[in-house]
């Protein structure tokens, strides 16, 4: 059995500030990652980030990870179990992982979850030709492995995802044909579209897929545009040819480890599915558990990064490590929160965490 | 509509547009960031004070007219690329604007491009002033284009396909390029009949009525030759393509 003050599930954003933040505090922390290293999404991330510089704005998703590592591997608190994937937690706190293909437990005092969330899918006719990916996919293949994941894509969604991903598959010279989204509206950043609107690339709003076709693989699909109450409008079919389909529709937060030991959980589609209660420390309704990130629901990478630093301080501070500027750190955190979240996009994020709130 | 479409409103540019007294006076950032999102490097990173304090970071980006020199440190720092600087100080018929382009191949000084405007249309032929691409551009290397004066506040971007490049067709019957042409004349074959028998141009349906002047065109400027003084092609029937079966059955035939 493997003990430790604080267990960190995930090394993206949210779980290496987790673990920075209950290290410094004097916790010792294991952080388990499933890839072979840190940074989780971050890794694949090659746009600047928003923001302030508190959160690394200006800088790319990439670079910051490496801050973040750098961080990490100077902190002697800090063990990083890579290629490790947490696969269950238990009523009594034992973690189990798979780690170099070894069944292992861990026995935690405290646990920060920060697994991230997985790519949402569509149905439609079609939707398991080869040549369909989740744009998650398509980034990771293009910019971690440098596989070009096509020649012409039609992106399904105009979320940041959706902009973002269009935009770096045009960087990696594929042909964006389209990008369309069933909303009346651009739901990402509008600076996002109008970056890759004024290189060509049309936005199709009120628009979505009805069919792939091809045999082989994906060589085309029928689009249908939508009228104000999401119906199809008749005989609103067309065609777009490409050979790769990629899906941008949101993420779910991976909640299943939080589930096994019947954490309170409520679903709020606002922050992408069944997210766990939580107070504002981050803290679950089992109190030795904290949780970050796109796992507490789906927000940008900021707020993840400010979550993790927030649920990493608690997790230590429930555990009785406690520094003199403890208390200021975590104001600070919370104001940096409140600000990311205050604006007019943040509205949803805003309505979406009062009904996740822990009583 | 932005939302609708990510291009921005005539009234939203204008919104964001230096009034023509400031715009006489030289460079000057312009942001194009319509959305109240948490975001502040436009701020923070300006050396001259000369953006708004953004005390909420949601708000939006507001250049104080007096302040901003148009050095353009905020383009590369702004997260959405929302960011330009104009001048229309430049020449007596010529604007400068400068703008984040993150793509490869990157342009190169004083080639020519075709400068687009918010849904990427070709609106004129630019050239590539310089190209700022240092660290401190971070991978969010700078283009300077002139562009017609009128224009400053039209060309958001760029395609490396000049309209007038070396890939544009002179010949389309025969698909013969401009490069290709511009490659044989400087091999020294100066006069249309040379080209055509070289490279087809001229050949197909038809019959150099499109090519023949461009072609001319072309060797005059790069030999300095006058047109007129230039050997004409020779012109022999048919005007137009014709079957030889029609020959054959000609009424006319006189041989038989």
């Amino acid at each position: 059995m493997i003990k430790t003050d604080v267990a960190v599930i995930g090394g993206g954003p949210a779980g290496m500030c987790a673990a920075i933040e209950a290290a410094n505090a004097g916790a010792k922390v294991i952080v388990f990652e499933r890839n072979l290293s840190l940074g989780g999404q971050l890794v694949k991330q090659t746009h600047m980030f928003f923001g302030s510089q508190k959160q690394y704005a200006s800088k790319r998703g990439f670079d910051i990870s490496k801050i973040l590592r750098d961080q990490i591997s100077q902190n002697k608190n800090i063990t990083v179990m890579t290629n490790a994937t947490v696969i269950g937690m238990y009523e009594d706190g034992v973690l189990t992982i798979e780690h170099d293909n070894k069944y292992k437990k861990v026995l935690p005092r405290a646990t920060v979850v920060a697994t991230g969330a997985s790519e949402k899918f569509l149905p439609f006719n079609n939707n398991d030709l080869p040549g369909i990916y989740g744009a998650g996919a398509v980034q990771t293949l293009m910019n971690v492995y440098g596989v070009k994941p096509g020649d012409q894509v039609v992106m399904v969604g105009a979320g940041n995802i959706g902009l973002i991903v269009s935009y770096q598959l045009m960087q990696a010279g594929v042909k964006v044909n389209a990008v369309i989204d069933a909303a009346p509206r651009i739901g990402g950043y509008l600076v996002h579209a109008s970056k890759i609107r004024r290189m060509g690339v049309p936005i199709l709003t009120s628009t979505t897929v009805k069919t792939a076709h091809g045999t082989e693989c994906v060589e085309g699909v029928t689009l249908v545009k939508l009228d104000e109450n999401w119906k199809e409008i008749p005989d609103s079919e067309f065609y777009l040819p490409c050979d790769n389909l990629c899906i941008a529709v949101g993420l779910s937060p991976l909640t299943e480890l939080m589930w096994q030991i019947g954490i309170e959980m409520a679903y709020v589609p606002q922050l992408g599915g069944y997210v766990p209660k939580s107070n504002k420390n981050m803290q679950t309704s089992r109190p030795e558990v904290f949780v970050a990130g796109d796992a507490s629901g789906v927000e940008e990478a900021s707020s993840a990064m400010v979550e993790g630093r927030i649920a990493g301080l608690n997790a230590a501070k429930f555990l009785g490590f406690k520094t003199t500027d403890t208390d200021s750190k975590l104001a600070d955190y919370f104001e940096q929160a409140d600000s990311l979240r205050s604006g007019p996009v943040g509205e949803k994020i805003r309505a979406g965490l009062k009904l996740a709130e822990l009583d | 509509m932005l939302e609708k479409t990510g291009i921005a409103t005539v009234e939203q540019i204008e919104s964001v547009t230096p009034s023509a007294e400031r715009r006489g006076k030289g460079a000057i950032a312009v942001c194009e960031c319509f959305q109240n999102i948490p975001c502040n490097p436009c701020y923070t990173s300006c050396k001259f004070n000369a953006m708004k304090p953004l005390i909420d970071i949601n708000d939006r980006p507001e250049v104080n007219p007096d302040k901003c020199t148009g050095c353009g440190i905020c383009i590369s720092n702004c997260p959405g690329l929302a960011i330009f600087v104009i001048d229309e100080t430049y020449s007596e018929t010529e604007a400068l604007v400068k703008l984040p382009y993150e793509f490869l191949p990157l342009p190169e000084d004083g080639t020519f491009v075709t400068g687009t405007d918010r849904a990427g249309k070709a609106v004129c032929r630019a050239k590539v002033v310089k190209v700022l691409n240092t660290p401190a551009q971070d991978k969010t290397p700078v283009v300077w284009l002139a562009v017609p004066k009128e224009l400053s506040m039209t060309v958001r971007c760029f395609k490396i396909d000049d309209i007038y490049s070396d890939n544009t067709y002179l010949c389309r019957c025969e698909e013969v390029t401009l490069g290709e042409i511009r490659e044989l004349i400087r091999k020294g074959y100066t006069s249309v009949d040379e080209i055509k028998r070289i490279s087809r141009a001229g050949m197909g349906p038809c019959q150099g009525k499109t090519c023949r002047q461009l072609i001319m065109n072309e060797i005059s400027k790069m030999t300095g030759e006058k047109i007129q003084d230039m050997p004409v092609s020779t012109f022999r029937p048919p005007v137009k393509p014709i079957k030889l079966g029609m020959l054959a059955q000609s009424e006319d035939n006189d041989d038989e």
